[in-house]
């Protein structure tokens, strides 16, 4: 491969572009509600299963391993591969692929907080991203939401907008993984009154099991999703009923 | 993963003897449990195949609807399995009972059982088993279950085998599938005990994967899957937290009802099966303070599918009990009578 200097120098520029729109995607002060969930976090602070730092990054190695590895990052996996593929907005086969991951992901969810929390933050980060650009893909896709037909659950989203974005699928896992983590990390902060140093601490002990998933989600096809972790439903089912609670999730 | 029954809800009419062979046994690789088993299928059997003569069994009954009763129109068991009739305990006036026994030892290394339930247009049935599933020890390849179930229009059925015992070295695969009619309910139940406990086993097991997958009109509902491996080295295993954490037994209950509503009969079923009737903040306090011998909670399932119940406890018995609190609210619900009672004691 022989690449001309201005070749290389659009390659550097193209990756560049990447790499500044995964960071600008995995910002905590990205706008789309990941603020306002927990996934269960709240009702096992509430139930003193989770009093410490130490406590809240073995949860969160629970939830990457068990639940994002097998579950969401397949999801976003297949959507990113589908929205890539597809030539413009109107790549019928495309489309149907991104939403047969949406729905798959969706019936493998059950808890019914996970679902809402997963539909919200995906619709406000599909609705932010068509102000912030045209991409006739992600227009039909939100439309097929919109509609009603697929259910826009956040990794599905995060799939296809960085897919047409030339963000990587392994980058993109990681993106919604670092994305996940800080907004547990948030929470757990608000309910814990956590440190700062002992937040980055535990987002960084969370780093391998970071890898660790999107390394798991990587050859798995749609039907084997097997997000597994009993004890975190059962705290989604307690927190759907509690009486005061901080967060939606 | 097994697919649909080729034949749908409410189809019993005609019924005749299968006479030709499973040919799915030999096909382990493209219908593993999950892709974890993909070395165990590897490993041939000494003495009998895989799936062989005496290690495929295969349980088929369909249930209909004939008047005020129903009415158990086809039984096919081949051992291990065995069908000695009907009993009439349901309180449901049209409901009808299906103990099925299992005389063999257990579930052995080699084992592909296949299993299939077809409850007619109105008809009300109750399969259960007598005795609890031992899978046994395994050194070489794995044990498969296959377990279809369908529901016709107005029909009910209630699948709540007796717990689920996983041996030593047990590798165990199941995979279950529910074809509900949009107006028809299910039960569908399973226990999962990770060892004999009263001797000190406890996720001695290598892997446990079951998988059920709910559909309507051909739409996916519902998929789950249970995954317990406690050897594996890749990651939380079942003792950590958000798993099972100090709990060893898992229930599972799923009450599906796709015409029902999910959202009150979810927080019914929740209110429930959380400690001795408590609300759920008395439950979150008494889990704070002791070791409570069940931790339960109930949730909708997608799509409005109907209700998830989870159980998790020390021991069988009250997990049982807890997901029989359920069963029998639900029914309440739906038709005004509750549970049959287990008359396994």
């Amino acid at each position: 491969m022989s690449d001309t200097a201005s070749n290389g120098a659009t390659d550097d520029a193209q990756a560049d572009a990447a790499v500044l729109e995964s960071l600008r995607l995995a910002d905590s002060s990205l706008p789309v509600g990941t603020d306002s969930v927990s996934y269960g976090l709240e009702a096992f602070v509430a139930a003193d299963r989770v009093a410490d730092a130490d406590d809240l990054a073995a949860l969160l190695e629970t939830y990457l391993r068990r639940q994002l590895g097998p579950g969401d990052l397949v999801a976003l996996r297949a959507a990113h591969a589908a929205a890539r593929d597809a030539s413009d907005g109107r790549d019928e086969a495309a489309l149907t692929r991104v939403c047969q991951a949406d729905r798959r992901l969706n019936a493998t969810t059950l808890p019914a907080e996970f679902r809402e929390s997963a539909t919200r933050t995906g619709g406000r980060l599909l609705s932010l991203q068509r102000e912030l650009r045209a991409d006739p893909f992600v227009e039909a896709y939100a439309r097929a939401v919109e509609d009603g037909e697929t259910p826009g659950a956040y990794p599905v989203v995060l799939g296809v907008v960085t897919a047409r974005t030339g963000v990587g699928e392994r980058r993109a896992c990681l993106v919604a993984c670092q994305e996940f983590v800080t907004a547990l990390a948030g929470a757990a902060q608000r309910l814990l009154q956590l440190g700062h140093t002992d937040v980055q601490r535990v987002v960084t002990e969370c780093q391998p099991a970071m890898a660790a998933a999107v390394a798991d989600s990587a050859d798995r096809s749609l039907d084997e999703m097997t997000p597994f972790a009993p004890l975190v439903e059962m705290r989604s089912a307690a927190h759907e009923r509690a009486d005061r609670r901080l967060f939606l999730s | 993963m097994a697919t649909d029954s080729a034949s749908g809800p409410g189809e019993l009419t005609a019924q005749t003897e299968e006479s030709t062979d499973r040919s799915d046994s030999t096909d382990d690789t493209t219908d593993l449990p999950d892709p974890a088993f993909a070395a165990y299928a590897e490993e041939s059997l000494p003495g009998a195949g895989v799936g062989a003569a005496g290690k495929d069994g295969r349980l088929e009954l369909a249930f209909a609807r004939d008047g005020t009763e129903t009415r158990l129109v086809r039984d096919l068991a081949r051992t291990p399995f065995h069908v000695s009739g009907t009993l009439g305990h349901d309180p449901h006036p049209a409901g009808e009972t299906v103990y099925v026994q299992s005389p063999a030892g257990g579930v052995a290394q080699g084992d592909r059982h296949d299993i299939s339930v077809t409850v007619g247009p109105d008809a009300v049935a109750h399969v259960t088993t007598s005795s609890s599933t031992k899978v046994l020890s395994m050194e070489r390849n794995y044990a498969a279950s296959d377990v279809a179930l369908a529901v016709g229009s107005g029909g009910h059925l209630d699948y709540v085998p007796a717990p689920t015992i996983l041996h030593p070295d047990a590798r165990f695969g199941q995979a279950t599938t529910v074809d509900l009619a949009p107006d028809a309910t299910a039960v569908v139940g399973e226990v999962v005990v990770p060892g004999r406990l009263a001797r000190g086993e406890r996720f001695d097991f290598e892997r446990y994967a079951s998988t059920c997958e709910v559909r309507s009109e051909g739409e996916l509902l519902v998929a789950d899957a249970t995954h317990l491996a406690p050897g594996a080295d890749d990651g939380p295993g079942p003792a950590a937290p958000g798993m099972l954490g100090e709990f060893a037994v898992l229930g599972t209950l799923y009450l599906l009802a796709p015409a029902a509503d999910a959202a009150a009969l979810a927080d019914r079923l929740h209110e429930a099966v959380v400690a001795d009737g408590a609300t759920a903040r008395d439950a979150a306090a008494a889990d704070r303070d002791t070791d409570p011998e069940v931790t339960a909670g109930a949730t909708r399932l997608p799509n409005g599918a109907g209700v998830l119940v989870r159980a998790l406890g020390h021991r069988a018995d009250p997990v049982t009990d807890r997901l029989h609190t359920a069963w029998d609210s639900a029914r309440e619900d739906w038709f005004g009578v509750g549970a049959p009672a287990d008359r396994r004691q």
